[in-house]
């Protein structure tokens, strides 16, 4: 019964599927004619992203008549990557527009889904104009092989968020080095005997560990990527002595928990009720924190080891068009591009999703004026932009990115020497990425 | 006339058969056989050269026998399926021997111990993302309690990621192997029981000897469908730990997602596939070759 029941669950879904995309075909080739496209899209933040796409799809549609939109919801990054990967692999028609992850770069081009933008970026009248307002942090995974493959949208940061009436009545400034973060970090965690009741910092490594820890190999000199696609630097002096810092907060500052902690989904209501001093954690989550805190809260870069230093890595989707998408659907969905990056809108999404927004002129916009104003955190967060590093995005990315993290946390968790996992970690990234030189 | 009814009556059995036939064919034997074709072709999608198939021989199978995680994940996988699957049906029985009599408020004993059952699997595992939370989690503070006092990262920690999922899935599993049991347990004679008690067995001896003897099938079938589900079932690892730290708490189907998903090499993915299917194969085979003696024992 169960057996039949989810063949015929499959079947429906086959069916919808193919008239979904069948909806997606364009009834006649002409030039102007009417043209539906699909955008698939990921929704990853604690946000409305469905209604608020919807409202500027409205808005699109008002003004180019002739071009119909239809948004594809489908579950987070990973889903929409698999749902465009299956439909390609099984002869269909890709959505001409998709939200992908910035880093998944290589993986779509070697796999021939996506298209280099430059043919329609040099139809605008302001090209360059338009290109230099991204933030340069932003861009970092759009160029590959002297072409613009994406352009930025829902991006973020990875920040410090920090309770700055506890530092106030501890009589501590915001840490500006390592050697501060560790010492206020001591200096915020209240133990009750053996218990535990405040952390001085909540640091996650369970996940995708490498963005939250890039900041503190970026902090200690050396990121772990650089401008090639085939090369990384795990096993660095200045990754190792992150390492080693990072596992000094818990062995010999006793201010965060020992070994590898998954405290992702927990940190933001660990910090704003009073369980933790400081959080590193996506910008994504300052509404929610920014809703729920009852202190004055801080944001800020990763400070870095040298005082004065910070750093931070961007993180988030960008828009890519799919190659094998009808031309007059592509033409149609750059038009979408171009429409949801306008300066006003680029403010509008940040003001409401939490999102940084990618584009500079999107700061004089009125409407995000106002919003600093009143949430000058959002400023902070912006402010974090010029600390940020690359982040990682190589060649084979899931299986070297693996490799990293399966070490990185070997050594968290003590089971070896940062400096044995980092040879270690080196040496396999180094074979796999071999065959892409 | 009777010639005419002959073959109209041989037709029948196969229409009837064709449906299951057909979604056989298409869902299960034609996926078997293009993933063993396919593993022996090299196709990776994220890399250029390799988009479109290339022959590559066994280099798939010797790529997977050659990588260390692949071994991991296969002791990970023995160990989640030989502590789960024994540890969730013996449960399930006691369950069920408990809950199998006539009391007030049986009923909402029989719905805490089911309610696990009827819960999709990524909910429960969401549910324990929270309860598994240091400090305050539930879990943690009902573990606490009885006197606990060990690293309480269950996802993150190496000695205890794999322990977690386990627990999840026996959280899960052992009230759904109870409705089995308990099934069984109301459609055992009566007169059994009453001569055992004139006879004096005391309730040990009685499940030992009369309750759980009389249950072996469904014990027989309960097993074959906790071995394949052990298998089959990894959404739990997805939300809980992703197969991590360290692959500390990687199972087979969950490394075969990653392979065919995250790197995109589809190549192994198949070989990686065509092994998954003939360990379940061996143990279908196996738990059929002992089920066939036992009917003939019962003879």
């Amino acid at each position: 019964m169960l057996r039949v029941s989810s063949l015929a669950a499959a079947l429906v879904l086959a069916v919808a599927g193919a008239g979904l995309f069948a909806g997606g075909q364009p009834e006649k080739a002409a030039v102007n004619g009417p043209v539906t496209i699909q955008v698939f899209y990921p929704v990853a933040v604690d946000a409305p992203i469905a209604q608020i796409l919807n409202g500027y799809v409205t808005a699109f549609e008002k003004a180019n008549p002739n071009i119909t939109v239809k948004p594809v919801f489908s579950g987070g990054y990973n889903d929409v990557k698999t749902a465009i990967q299956t439909t390609i692999q099984g002869g269909g028609k890709p959505p001409a527009l998709a939200v992908m992850l910035a880093t998944d770069l290589y993986d779509l081009i070697n796999a021939g889904y996506i298209e280099p933008l430059d043919s329609y970026l040099g139809k605008m009248p302001d090209k360059s104009g338009y290109l230099s307002d991204f933030y340069p942090t932003f861009m970092s995974n759009s160029e590959f092989d002297g072409k613009i493959w994406s352009i930025p949208f829902q991006r973020s940061l990875v920040v410090m968020y920090y309770n700055k009436d506890l530092f106030k009545s501890e009589g501590l400034g915001a840490p500006d080095s390592w050697q501060a973060l560790a010492q206020d970090a001591q200096k915020l965690t209240v133990r009750n005997g053996s218990d535990v009741s405040r952390w001085g910092i909540l640091w996650s490594s369970v996940g995708l560990p490498y963005w939250l820890f890039q900041p503190l190999a970026i902090g200690a000199g050396k990121n772990i990527v650089g401008n090639s696609d085939t090369e990384v630097y795990f096993n660095t002096p200045q990754n190792i002595d992150a390492i080693n810092y990072y596992i000094s907060l818990s062995e010999k500052y006793h201010a965060t928990p020992a070994g590898a902690q998954d405290t992702w989904g927990a940190s933001p209501g660990d910090l704003t009720s009073g369980r933790a001093a400081m959080i590193v954690h996506s910008t994504g989550s300052l509404a929610g924190i920014m809703k729920q805190a009852k202190f004055d809260v801080g944001v800020m870069g990763i400070p870095g080891k040298t005082p004065g230093t910070y750093a931070s890595v961007p993180g988030g989707g960008n828009l890519y068009i799919m190659k094998d998408a009808p031309q007059d659907q592509k033409d149609a969905a750059f038009k979408f591009i171009q429409f949801l990056t306008q300066p006003d809108r680029v403010a509008d999404f940040s003001i409401q999703t939490g999102y940084i927004a990618a584009r500079k002129s999107a700061y004089d916009a009125q409407a995000m004026k106002d919003y600093l104003t009143k949430v000058p955190q959002a400023a902070e967060t912006r402010d974090v932009l010029q600390y940020a590093g690359k982040e990682m995005s190589v060649q084979d990315l899931a299986k070297v990115r693996n490799i990293f993290q399966d070490y990185l946390l070997q050594a968290f968790n003590m089971k070896m020497s940062a400096s044995e996992a980092m040879q270690k970690a080196q040496t396999e990234a180094d074979a796999a990425l071999k065959a892409f030189k | 006339m009777e010639s005419r009814q002959k073959p109209a009556a041989a037709v029948l059995p196969y229409l009837l058969i064709f449906p299951t036939l057909f979604f056989v064919s298409v869902f299960t034997i034609w996926p078997t056989l293009s993933s063993l074709v396919g593993s022996f072709f090299i196709q990776r999608l994220n890399m250029a050269k390799y988009r479109h198939p290339v022959f590559g021989g066994l280099g798939n199978y010797s790529n997977l026998l050659g990588d260390p995680t692949f071994y991991q994940v296969l002791q990970n996988t023995a160990l989640y399926v030989l502590i789960s699957v024994p540890v969730s049906i013996i449960l399930g029985f006691l369950f069920a021997l408990l809950i199998n009599r006539k009391m007030r408020g049986i009923g909402l004993a029989r719905l805490a111990l089911f309610h696990p059952t009827v819960l999709p699997m990524v909910s429960v595992a969401t549910v324990w993302l929270f309860l598994y939370t240091p400090d305050y989690g539930l879990f943690n503070q009902a573990i606490r309690f009885l006197g606990y006092r060990g690293a309480q990262n269950w996802t993150g920690n190496p000695d205890m990621a794999l322990l977690a999922i386990i627990i999840v899935a026996v959280w899960k599993n052992a009230g759904y192997y109870m409705i089995f049991y308990l099934a069984g347990m109301q459609s055992l004679p009566r007169e059994v029981y009453e001569a055992a008690r004139l006879d004096g067995a005391g309730p040990v001896t009685t499940v030992m000897r009369i309750t759980l003897p009389l249950l072996r099938r469904t014990t027989l079938f309960v097993t074959t469908i906790a071995f394949i589900g052990a298998f089959q079932t990894v959404d739990h690892v997805f939300v809980l730990t992703s197969g991590g730290p360290s692959n500390a708490s990687n199972v087979l189907l969950y490394y075969l997602w990653q392979i065919r998903f995250e790197n995109l090499d589809v190549g192994e993915a198949s070989a990686l596939t065509v092994i998954l299917i003939a360990v379940l194969l061996f143990f279908t085979v196996t738990n059929f070759l002992m089920s066939e003696r036992e009917e003939r024992a019962d003879v």
